[in-house]
């Protein structure tokens, strides 16, 4: 009861605090992914139904995986630690973990409206279609989601100010984002490079997720991506633990 | 055990810098213990320790006869105590309630978000987001948080610093109030008046090692020096009936009687022989010796750093 109620409350205070009294950050959040669907939909259209928002829908909600790991838990961590957050509430017998943990369902949450509002208008305005197996698509948003707050949290441990954070993250993520398949087609690259890229964790997430959501395949085919982003949660989520500093 | 904190020949090195160098006190239970000594002196590291933020690179620490440096016994420790640091950064756009309510969550209290509030003068501004308080309000805040979940031994460093005259007030008003509660209190400052005012014993700190500990009043005995009246008056010498007040020295125009006794009864004595000789005294001060005499004395320099 205790760790639920400390649980309950600390992840209400940071939608509260991160969020809904943060008008950048709900420009961020909420507008900014809608504005890049209509954008790239209309930049890489060829015509009507000619596919490219079906692409990008999974894409942008794949990168939002990847920017709430990277910024969302890894950068905001940093950044408690250097503002002395982490170190006040170390004082207290608030559990590191319950604290994590808040921190990360408070994006996933997140998560969850972005991905909303991007599939809406999705179907509204570009007749994009979900049409894959829903248990399936959660267990793949839930993966991916763990490689990439175990990954972020790397950039957590490993950077000592809110500043060199955004760096590495700002480094990690672009790239990540652009040459994973989320907004552009990575096939579209000669093959030696395509075949390198599908190396990074984003590019086996993203092309795993859009195929079994948009492209209605099932999950049981992607044993090999399943497996490598497994093994990337498992060394990110190692590293973590071994580098993190509470104070 | 009488003793609410022991600390042993704490040792704490910082690459090839010695910020504590075998620091050893006991406070006992109910009382108010002060760590008085410069910015740099060691103070806060020597508090950090005890609070399970720092680890000793030797010697040992108890409080509440739990070891802080081991997590099992700090996870014990941590309901016990309350802890007011020097800067506390709180989420900027949380307000004071929602602050002191989430606190309550982590001690698996009721929350007591008004009656805090209250208590450190921060009524009315229960919706206040902490961007719009000022540096004396945010510690305050502060002590409300380390307070909220009554807790037995209550660790402050440099509590007053960046606070206004009212702030100052309220927190020395709720650690009297506390200790008079049978709490006890350990705080650090470099605040002569504060250690001195609230302290039932003081260690002076300096370059990470004890130089001296004892009762305000008791430091000021042994190290303080002696009381003065100075006096310059025309026509005026200090004649046989005031030898015996103590040692008068001349210097220009002006004497200087150093004393042992009573300097409020000195310098009656001496203002009740000037006037009896028709002298016209031009200048009269006394002087009490004070902790900061003492700490003078005993470091060699002042506490506030000269530019």
């Amino acid at each position: 009861m205790t760790m639920l109620r400390m649980f309950l409350m600390q992840t209400k205070m940071n939608f509260v605090w991160y969020f809904r009294r943060d008008g950048e950050m709900m420009f961020w959040t909420l507008a900014m992914p809608v504005f890049f669907l209509v954008l790239f939909s209309f930049a890489f259209s060829t015509g009507p139904n000619s596919g490219s928002s079906t692409f990008l829908v999974p894409g942008i909600i794949g990168a939002q995986v990847l920017s709430s790991g990277f910024w969302g838990v890894g950068v905001m961590l940093a950044t408690f630690r250097e503002k002395h957050l982490l170190r006040r509430v170390y004082l207290t017998p608030m559990p590191p973990a319950v604290f994590f943990a808040s921190l990360v369902v408070y994006r996933v949450a997140l998560l969850v409206a972005q991905a909303t509002i991007l599939v809406t208008v999705g179907a509204l305005v570009f007749h994009v279609r979900i049409i894959g197996n829903p248990l399936e698509i959660v267990a793949i948003l839930l993966l991916g989601t763990a490689t990439f707050v175990s990954l972020g949290t790397i950039i957590g441990a490993l950077a000592r100010t809110t500043e060199s954070a955004n760096n590495i993250a700002s480094i990690l993520t672009v790239p990540l984002a652009f040459l994973s398949d989320a907004y552009v087609p990575i096939d579209r690259f000669p093959h030696a490079v395509s075949s390198a890229l599908r190396m990074l964790p984003s590019t086996q997430f993203i092309d795993t997720f859009r195929d079994v959501s948009v492209y209605g395949h099932s999950l049981v085919h992607y044993g090999a991506w399943i497996g490598l982003l497994v093994l990337w949660t498992v060394a990110g989520t190692a590293i973590s633990a071994r580098t993190f500093r509470w104070i | 055990m009488n003793e609410a904190i022991v600390v042993e020949r704490l040792v704490k090195r910082f690459g090839t810098l010695t910020a504590v160098d075998a620091l050893s006190f006991a406070v006992p239970r109910g009382t108010i213990f002060g760590l008085l000594g410069r910015n740099g002196a060691g103070k806060t590291t020597t508090l950090e320790c005890c609070i399970g933020l720092g680890k000793p690179t030797s010697g040992s620490i108890h409080v509440l006869e739990l070891d802080p440096t081991r997590p099992r016994e700090l996870e014990r420790l941590r309901p016990r105590i309350g802890v007011q640091l020097q800067a506390t950064s709180l989420p900027e756009k949380a307000n004071v309630r929602e602050v002191l309510e989430l606190y309550a969550a982590y001690y698996a209290i009721a929350s007591r978000a008004e009656e805090m509030a209250a208590r450190v003068g921060l009524d009315g501004k229960l919706d206040r987001q902490i961007a719009q308080m000022s540096g004396g309000e945010q510690q305050r805040l502060a002590l409300a948080l380390a307070l909220q979940h009554d807790p037995e031994v209550l660790f402050l460093d440099e509590p007053t610093a960046g606070m206004d005259a009212f702030g100052r007030r309220i927190l020395w008003t709720e650690v009297e109030r506390l200790r008079d509660a049978g709490k006890t209190i350990v705080l650090t400052t470099h605040y002569i008046e504060e250690a001195e005012r609230l302290c039932d014993r003081i260690c002076m700190i300096q370059r990470g090692a004890i130089v001296a500990d004892g009762t305000p009043a008791d430091l000021v005995a042994r190290y303080g020096g002696d009381a003065s009246v100075t006096i310059a008056a025309d026509g005026f010498a200090p004649g046989a009936d005031l030898q015996h007040l103590g040692t008068w020295t001349k210097t220009g125009a002006q004497w200087k009687l150093a004393t042992r006794g009573e300097p409020g009864l000195a310098l009656a004595a001496v203002v009740t022989d000037a006037n009896a000789a028709g002298a016209k005294i031009t200048s009269l001060d006394m002087h009490r010796p004070t902790l900061e005499d003492a700490f003078i004395a005993i470091t060699g320099e002042t506490i506030e750093e000269t530019e």
